[in-house]
């Protein structure tokens, strides 16, 4: 027979761990509704964006730019973003698993703890480890991007790619891979920016010439960089979105289940409790028809 | 014609104008329908939409601003409404960052660049807000 005491100990175990839950859930509920809403406001700057870039890539006839030139593919250069901290269910275990699918050579960067703890332990090629906190400063993105490029540029990676938790609702992130060079496929980005419901991108029916001012050269070398920052950018807030949230549902669970488990055992407990009484009486009354 | 201003905290603007001017790189400019296509670079400054009675004005940080059939955009670092712009608050923050470019030290090209930008955005809100009154 189980002892009361020890499950009274239990209870009082599980009743603790249920309360550090509920407050890792309430904590993580108040951070995922500012992440969200910084994900969220950022799309339409950055479906403007995509979408200049599409109209002076399509009216400058000789685009020579090496942010566009497709070349062949040896190493590609991944970003690779993850949380810091763990307790977030599978978000990063998820990522990791696509890790693995990838074939051929690849040259990694992290931005998160768990990611560059995954990348080193399975030894692979981890260039960089980026740290960006909660408040994402634009600054260590561009940093991470400056970065990237020069090895593009000076072609040891032919392509830069960022591996992210995409933030879909608060129930579903989907690892995803987000190209930033080179650039390609420019139409269906800005389609899915703008969201579901909104019109295809379409080249505007204006048959007159484009006029850039200063000149289609300045404006390309300034807007480009931008565009590769603000892509990387929107890709860490929807991972920060993604990791709170996955966080709070993570946390929800295990609140459940302890208030489950303090349920039946409970219930243990009253059993127990109730047949130590039986017991007693049982044995009074033996004793008591003894004596007669 | 349609305008949209838009920064990556929110779309700060959007109607239908008769006109608009820029402060582009180059120059002011006076947007009126019927412009060719255009794209061109935005810098610190003030967009003015006249509108009949009384016009709007807003302060702007560099960007970039196209103009495709009668649609007008404006992307821009940040925009703010002159009504909403805190002077004091705004003067505070020039502050802070030219103590910031001036004493810090190991800084990096990013970080000096983006205090640069932040110190003419405010330059524009308040050079804005004393013309206003």
């Amino acid at each position: 027979m189980p002892n009361l005491r020890e499950i009274r100990r239990r209870i009082k175990s599980v009743k603790n761990t249920r309360q550090i839950t509920k407050a890792m859930e309430l904590v993580a509920a108040s951070k995922m509704k500012k992440a969200q809403q910084a994900a969220l406001s950022g799309q339409p700057y950055a479906a403007l964006l995509a979408e200049t870039l599409a109209h002076i890539s399509s009216r400058i006839e000789d685009v020579e730019h090496p942010f566009f030139e497709e070349r062949e593919i040896k190493t590609r250069g991944i970003i690779v973003v993850t949380t810091d901290r763990g307790l977030c269910g599978p978000l990063n275990g998820n990522l990791f698993r696509e890790i693995m699918k990838i074939e051929g050579n690849a040259e990694y960067v992290s931005v998160g703890r768990k990611g560059k703890q995954f990348l080193s332990r399975s030894s692979r090629n981890l260039l960089a480890d980026f740290v960006v906190d909660d408040n994402v400063p634009y600054v260590t993105i561009k940093q991470l991007t400056e970065f990237m490029i020069e090895k593009y540029l000076a072609k040891e990676i032919d392509t830069i790619e960022v591996l992210y938790p995409h933030f879909v609702n608060v129930l579903v992130q989907n690892p995803t891979f987000g190209k930033l060079l080179p650039i390609t496929g420019l139409e269906d980005m800005i389609t899915q920016l703008r969201g579901k419901n909104a019109e295809p991108f379409e080249h505007a029916d204006d048959e007159r010439n484009f006029k850039f001012e200063p000149d289609p050269v300045t404006i390309l070398s300034d807007l480009l960089p931008l565009f590769v920052d603000r892509q990387a950018y929107q890709a860490v807030l929807s991972a920060k979105a993604a990791e709170h949230s996955a966080r709070m549902v993570a946390m929800k669970t295990a609140k459940d289940n302890a208030s489950k488990l303090i349920d039946s055992l409970t219930l243990q407990f009253n059993k127990a409790r109730q047949a130590a009484i039986t017991q007693e009486i049982l044995e009074i009354a033996a004793a008591t028809a003894g004596n007669d | 014609m349609n305008l949209e201003i838009v920064t990556p905290e929110a779309k700060v603007y959007e109607d239908t104008v008769e006109s608009v001017v820029l402060p582009t790189t180059t120059g002011e400019i006076n947007i009126l329908p019927g412009h060719i296509p255009l794209v061109t670079e935005i810098q610190a400054g003030e967009i003015i939409v006249p509108k009949p009675g009384d016009g709007q004005s807003l302060a702007i940080s560099k960007g970039f601003a196209q103009c495709v059939g009668d649609k007008i955009s404006v992307l821009a670092e940040d925009a703010i409404h002159i009504d909403e712009i805190d002077e004091f608050a705004v003067e505070e923050a020039q502050k802070r960052a030219e103590t910031a470019l001036t004493t810090m030290e190991k800084m990096s090209d990013e970080e000096i660049a983006m205090l640069e930008t932040q110190i003419a955005y405010a330059r524009a809100q308040i050079i804005l807000k004393q013309k206003r009154r």
